[in-house]
C-alpha cells in the first residue's frame, strides 16, 4: 500500500483513500469563507500533534496574529507549538519566498533542516499571480515554486481563492491545476433556500480517490466532512436540482 | 516651566526599569520604530522587504526604510540580502527578543506608555 500523509480530517482522508501522497503539492480552492485556510491549518496542526510532523505556514497576506486567533477558536494553540519549535508561521511576500527557495541555504531550507518540517501551508498561491502577467512565465514560476517545496521533502497544501461565491467559478489560472498533484474544490451550494458547503476531490495524481461530492461543516473542532449529497445533481454549479426534476426535464417534457 | 519642575518631571519619567529606559532612549526612539517593534512582536517570524513591511505597517516606504535601518544598527532587527534584495526580520538574538517582549508587555500599563511617549518626544527635540 502507498504511504500517505494523513490530513487527520476523517471524511477527507476517506475521500483521498488515506491522505495525500508524500512530497506532493495539493491545491485547495474555494471562495472566501469556505474554510480553505481552516482545512489547511487543520492539516498542519494534526500533522504536528497527531503524527509528529513539524510544519510551516507561509502567509502572503493574513497576519500571523490572525492565525493564532482563528486557530484558538478551534482549540489549537499555535503559539505553544511555535514555542516548542514544531511550527513556524512566517509572514512574507511571494517575491521573497521565490528568491529564498531558489538560493542554497535559504530560510525555508534552513527551517526544514532545523525543525525537521514535513508539511507546509502556502496561503495563498493566488498571490504568486502578481509576479508575472505573462501566463507562460507564471506557469514556469509556479512550477519552479512547487518543485522547490518538493525538493525540500515537504508535502504542501496551497490555497487559492475562487472569485465566485456561488456557482461554477471561472478558473483564472488553469495552469496550476496541471502542475499540482491534487486538486480539492470547496464550494457554497444553495439547496432549498439554504446555503450548504460542498467539497470535491477533483484530482489525485497517482492514486484513486472518491468522486462523490461531500457536505462539510466548520465546527468548533475544525472541518468535519460529512455524507455525500443524495438525490441532487449540479451541486458544484451552486444551484443543484433534484435528480427527479432533472429526469422529468430531460425526458418527460420533450 | 521652570528648570526645577523640568528636572522633577524627568526624574519621574525615568522611574522605570533601567534596561527598558535604555531600550526606549537608544533603540525604540520614534513612534514608527515603536509601531514596527509592536508589529514584529505580534508577528515574530515576518521576513520581508521594506516595501512590504511598510504596507503591513500602513506607512510609506521612505519613512519605514530609515527606521528599519536604525533598528538593524541597534540590533533590534536583522537584515539579510536575498539575491540582492534586502530583507528584514526581528533579531534572532534571544536576549534582544526578551527585551522586545518585556517592552511590549510593559506598554500594556498606561503609566509606562506615558513615560515611553515622554522619552520619545524628548528624544525627537
Amino acid at each position: 500500500m502507498q504511504q500517505r500523509v494523513t490530513t487527520g480530517i476523517k471524511g477527507l482522508d476517506e475521500m483521498l483513500h488515506g491522505g495525500f501522497l508524500p512530497q506532493t503539492a495539493n491545491l485547495i480552492e474555494g471562495a472566501t469563507g469556505t474554510g480553505k485556510t481552516t482545512l489547511c491549518m487543520q492539516f498542519i496542526y494534526n500533522g504536528i500533534t497527531q503524527y509528529n510532523e513539524p510544519g510551516l505556514i507561509i502567509t502572503f497576506e493574513e497576519f500571523p496574529q490572525q492565525y493564532y486567533r482563528d486557530a484558538a477558536t478551534f482549540g489549537w494553540d499555535l503559539k505553544k507549538l511555535e514555542q516548542e519549535g514544531k511550527l513556524k508561521i512566517i509572514m512574507t511576500s511571494p517575491e521573497v519566498t521565490k528568491l529564498d527557495l531558489e538560493r542554497v541555504g535559504g530560510m525555508i531550507e534552513t527551517l526544514v533542516t532545523e525543525m525537521g518540517a514535513r508539511r507546509i501551508l502556502i496561503d495563498s498561491l493566488s498571490h504568486l499571480e502578481r509576479l508575472s502577467s505573462d501566463p507562460v512565465e507564471l506557469r514556469a514560476i509556479e512550477y519552479s515554486f512547487i518543485n522547490a517545496l518538493k525538493r525540500e521533502g515537504l508535502t504542501s497544501v496551497l490555497t487559492r481563492e475562487s472569485p465566485a461565491l456561488l456557482g461554477g467559478a471561472e478558473i483564472n489560472d488553469e495552469n496550476v491545476a496541471f502542475i499540482v498533484d491534487s486538486y480539492i474544490l470547496m464550494r457554497y451550494v444553495e439547496i432549498e433556500s439554504a446555503i450548504h458547503r460542498a467539497l470535491l476531490v477533483l484530482k489525485l495524481r497517482g492514486s484513486d480517490h472518491a468522486k462523490d461530492i461531500r457536505q462539510y461543516e466548520i465546527t468548533s473542532q475544525g472541518i468535519k466532512v460529512q455524507a455525500k449529497f443524495e438525490g441532487q445533481e449540479g451541486i458544484m454549479s451552486g444551484s443543484p436540482r433534484r435528480m427527479a426534476e432533472s429526469f422529468v426535464e430531460a425526458f418527460v417534457k420533450r | 516651566m521652570s528648570i526645577q519642575s523640568d528636572d522633577f518631571t524627568a526624574k519621574l519619567m525615568d522611574d522605570m526599569d533601567a534596561r527598558l529606559l535604555d531600550f526606549i532612549k537608544t533603540k525604540v526612539n520614534s513612534f514608527i520604530k515603536w509601531d514596527l517593534v509592536r508589529f514584529f512582536y505580534e508577528n515574530p517570524n515576518t521576513t520581508d522587504s521594506v516595501e512590504n513591511i511598510a504596507k503591513y505597517a500602513g506607512r510609506n516606504t521612505a519613512a519605514v526604510q530609515s527606521e528599519l535601518k536604525q533598528l538593524v544598527e541597534s540590533g533590534v532587527m536583522e537584515m539579510q540580502l536575498v539575491d540582492d534584495l534586502p530583507v528584514y526580520s526581528l533579531a534572532s538574538d534571544e536576549e534582544m527578543r526578551r527585551l522586545v517582549d518585556e517592552f511590549i508587555l510593559a506598554c500594556e500599563d498606561r503609566h509606562f506608555r506615558v513615560k515611553a511617549v515622554y522619552h520619545i518626544i524628548r528624544g525627537m527635540r
